[in-house]
């Protein structure tokens, strides 16, 4: 269980030499098991939230915890996905999916076997000796997912991983994920600037307000799991993406409206 | 790996060579000069020294020197230029000295050694290592200045220590300047030998050059120096293969 309050973050403007701040008292609660995704417009610190509950940043006021203890770095409990895939361009595919395991001294024979399952798990049969400048973005990103789930988390940050993909490379690894999720049931973190993604992939889609961010409203996907191939098409959905969208339409107005005041 | 046309393939070269080396014939044949015999000439001065044995002795010594030189230079370069780049202040310090180094005229360390070590191998040694190891120190502290922040990241969230993130992220993202910089090293090196040998001509292929140059033999002049190209291309080769054997040296983003 993930506990997030009263979080707030400001990074110092290097150019301007001021603190600008980024999160500004976020307040979220993750249950095992769930799978939250963090919505909210470009730059709203979504990234950021998602660093500090990865260890990677440290809040400067307010507390994050999982089962109960203070979140102080990295560790075992978290694998990360990134949206530009941050792959080793100079390992293979079996390399660097087993990179974490690696780091931590896991023997080459358990690595490699770790790694064929998950290649088999995420559809890169036969790609094991690949290195990453000769995969499609999609088939990187699969490498990536495998990469953290090699580790074996408790929890899954997702960085807007499909960002960087086209629709229907996006809409495969959507299909894709969500079937891993049925058979994996790990806690999952899954930023995204998208609407549909995150209704479509989420049980709760928590929206934060644009910079600095706050939780806006926490809004619950009551849509069936398993999710169907067309759940875009059942009239839940579209109410909820018209609701999200809406929200996200007011608070860029609010915004518009503040400059012009 | 993605087959580069540079990076494959000694055909194209041997071939290039080949047409050079007839191209020098027909012109040494038609505009005679005792400074440059034609090619068949000094192919067969260097047939008879071998068989006369001037050759391989001298060959040996200065292969000898070489590796011993080179290998020196890459020990101290990869280290000084990893040092610097963890260290700030050294970085500050030895920077200048690089520079300077590297610009200063190489004619210049073959005296200077001459007169620490005296007419000995050493002395030569050092030439071959003065020579290559300011190249390779500032490539390699050229390649780890540039980080890659992303996998850096990467690394971290995966809960690796610092050195893990050097050994693991930071020392392979370097390895295409670091190559870049033993290729140009190990061909500044056989410079060295070379200089070296000439001045204190002793022993070494240089030091035959001298006195077949002392005594006017063009033909066995060129003789060696031919042996010297072949030995800096085998190197050259030598240095491509060892970064087509391993994906983890020879990637290129």
């Amino acid at each position: 269980m993930i506990e997030i309050a009263a979080c707030r973050k400001a990074f110092l403007d290097p150019g301007t030499r001021t603190s600008a701040p980024v999160l500004d008292g976020v307040d979220l609660t993750v249950r095992d098991h769930e799978f939250v995704c963090v919505l909210g417009p470009s730059g709203c610190g979504k990234t950021t939230l998602l660093r500090i509950l990865a260890g990677l940043v440290r809040p400067d006021s307010g507390s994050v915890a999982i089962n109960g203890r203070p979140v102080t770095g990295p560790g075992p409990d978290r694998g990360m996905v990134f949206q530009d895939f941050a792959l080793l361009p100079w390992a293979d595919v079996v390399a660097n999916i087993s990179f974490g395991l690696e780091l931590r001294g896991v023997g080459r024979g358990e690595r490699e076997a770790r790694a064929q399952a998950l290649i088999h798990a995420v559809g890169l049969g036969g790609f094991e000796h690949h290195f990453p400048p000769q995969l499609s973005g999609g088939m990187q990103q699969r490498v990536g997912l495998a990469r953290a789930l090699a580790i074996e988390p408790e929890i899954l940050l997702m960085d807007e991983p499909f960002g960087a993909l086209d629709s229907q490379t996006r809409r495969g690894l959507q299909e894709d994920l969500l079937a891993l999720h049925a058979g994996n049931r790990k806690t999952v973190v899954f930023v995204t600037h998208s609407v549909d993604e995150a209704v479509r992939l989420g049980d709760r889609i928590v929206l934060l307000t644009s910079r600095p961010a706050r939780v806006e409203e926490i809004v619950s996907v009551d849509l069936p799991r398993p999710r169907p191939l067309d759940v875009a098409a059942l009239p839940r959905f579209v109410a909820l993406k018209e609701h999200l969208w809406a929200r996200l339409r007011r608070q860029a107005h609010g915004r518009s409206e503040g400059d012009a005041g | 790996m993605q087959a580069d046309a540079y990076a494959t393939g000694w055909q194209p070269r041997a071939l290039s060579l080949a047409a050079g080396a007839a191209l020098w014939e027909v012109a040494a044949r038609l505009a005679p000069t005792s400074f440059l015999p034609p090619f068949s000439a000094v192919i067969a001065a260097l047939v008879t020294m071998i068989q006369q044995g001037a050759i391989l002795a001298n060959l040996a010594v200065s292969l000898g020197n070489l590796a011993l030189g080179f290998a020196g230079a890459v020990a101290v370069g990869l280290a000084a230029g990893i040092a610097m780049s963890r260290f700030r202040r050294l970085a500050m310090v030895g920077e200048p000295y690089l520079t300077a180094f590297l610009t200063a005229p190489s004619l210049v360390y073959v005296p200077v050694l001459f007169t620490i070590f005296g007419a000995t191998r050493l002395t030569q040694i050092g030439s071959v290592f003065l020579h290559a190891v300011f190249v390779i120190a500032t490539t390699t502290l050229a390649g780890l200045r540039e980080r890659r922040p992303g996998l850096e990241a990467m690394a971290a969230s995966f809960g690796a220590t610092d050195r893990q993130i050097f050994w693991k992220v930071r020392w392979p993202s370097a390895q295409p300047p670091v190559m870049n910089g033993l290729r140009v090293g190990v061909l500044l090196a056989v410079k060295g030998m070379i200089n070296g040998e000439m001045f204190i001509a002793f022993t070494g292929l240089g030091a035959l050059v001298r006195i077949y140059g002392g005594r006017f033999e063009a033909d066995k002049v060129l003789a060696i120096i031919l042996v010297v190209v072949v030995v800096a291309l085998l190197c050259a080769l030598a240095v491509d293969a060892l970064e087509r054997r391993r994906p983890s040296i020879g990637w290129r983003a």
